[in-house]
């Protein structure tokens, strides 16, 4: 069974490692090419990063430090600051199995 | 009408999550009555135009929106006479699947000291697995262009209507939010009223118990995804908060606002 890559992204509202997790997302494709029923989960699937990459997770990107610009355009507030990107291969699920 | 006005509690609430929730606003035989014209719903009516003027009448849809404890619940938030800015029913058929859907509405928005209102009519039995719409309480303050947040497929903090027929949410337009799956066979309708302010916001509730406790610890409110970012989502509320409650003084804690106000040298 050929393997793929599946990506995990933890948001932050620090940068580290070992951040906690606000907000998650997953982008398995070896399951299929899109979520089309979202399950709802209360907790995210590690508490950091660092969990994750003790569960077989390799980071492919973490955060740089923001730059604000100074004055009181440094308050104004948008989407969540930071996040983390982990990568993992799995078998691929044939898409019959995967009612996507 | 006074009897129906927001507290200064329920206020603070509104300012902090970017929405409150009523269980029993509509009779139950007048939600019937509307789920049957949502079934027909046609297009947007005259936008940007006053609302009372707008509005159908005597149909259930237009007394549902006339109910006193409606016309309170407006009148606390955008004034007496806001503006008919549009009107949706929202469907999801019944074993409609959803997959991510977060987004802020509209288009992106930094008018400051200011907030359209949504009211959102759940007409019938809306369960769990029904699917009703989601929110993330207090994002009302961080402006994103529309569904690039579709990339936070979870986030703490989420809520969702689980509510009995002629529950009603009311809720900032800023505020995230969206659609999920239904897992019945019932189709779920939402029927969600956009309306603007048309005088400032200030004053417009019940100010009676503007001294209770409970005001500074809704605007502290931490929903769980705030982390390092509550302290700045803090200034924000403390800032509406000081316009809808006519108090330009108004802080708590350590007074964060006072890092931008207090500086002698800037006299």
């Amino acid at each position: 069974m050929a393997e793929v890559q599946d990506i995990l992204v933890l948001f932050q509202t620090t940068p580290g490692l070992d951040a906690q997790v606000v907000a998650w997302s997953r982008y398995e494709a070896s399951k299929g090419p899109g979520i089309t029923d979202l399950v709802e989960e209360a907790e995210p699937p590690y508490r950091n990063a660092m969990a994750a990459m003790r569960d077989g997770w390799q980071v492919i990107q973490m955060s740089e430090m923001k730059h604000r610009p100074p004055g009181d355009a440094a308050y104004e507030d948008g989407p969540l600051p930071y996040q983390t990107v982990l990568s993992r291969f799995n078998p691929m699920v044939p898409d019959e199995e995967t009612a996507q | 009408m006074s009897e129906h006005l927001l507290s200064a509690t329920q206020m603070a609430q509104f300012v902090a999550s970017g929405y409150l929730k009523f269980e029993a606003m509509v009779p139950r035989d007048l939600c019937d009555a509307c789920l049957v014209e949502m079934q027909h719903n046609k297009g947007y009516l005259a936008v940007g135009t006053p609302f009372e003027q707008t509005w159908p009448k005597g149909t259930a849809l237009g007394d549902a929106f006339r109910l006193p404890q409606v016309r309170g619940l407006i009148h606390s938030l955008v004034g007496p006479d806001p503006l008919y800015d549009h009107h949706a029913a929202h469907l999801v058929k019944g074993g409609v699947m959803k997959g991510p859907d977060m987004h802020q509405d509209s288009v992106i928005d930094f008018r400051e000291n200011y907030f359209d209102i949504q009211l959102s009519l759940f007409p019938a039995d809306t369960p769990d697995e029904m699917g009703g719409t989601f929110l993330i309480p207090g994002t009302q303050f961080r402006n994103v262009r529309t569904s690039e947040i579709t990339m936070y497929q979870h986030m703490r903090g989420k809520i969702w209507a689980n509510c009995t027929a002629g529950t009603m949410y009311v809720w900032n337009t800023r505020v995230w939010h969206g659609a999920r799956s239904n897992h019945t066979n019932t189709d779920r309708y939402m029927y969600k009223l956009r309306l603007n302010p048309t005088q400032p916001q200030a004053g417009l509730f019940d100010l009676s118990d503007l001294d209770n406790p409970a005001v500074g610890a809704a605007l502290n409110t931490n929903h769980g995804w705030e982390g390092n970012e509550h302290r700045y989502e803090l200034m924000r509320r403390v800032q509406l908060w000081r316009f809808v409650s006519r108090q330009p003084g108004y802080d708590i804690g350590e007074r964060f606002l006072r890092r931008r106000e207090y500086n002698p040298a800037a006299a």
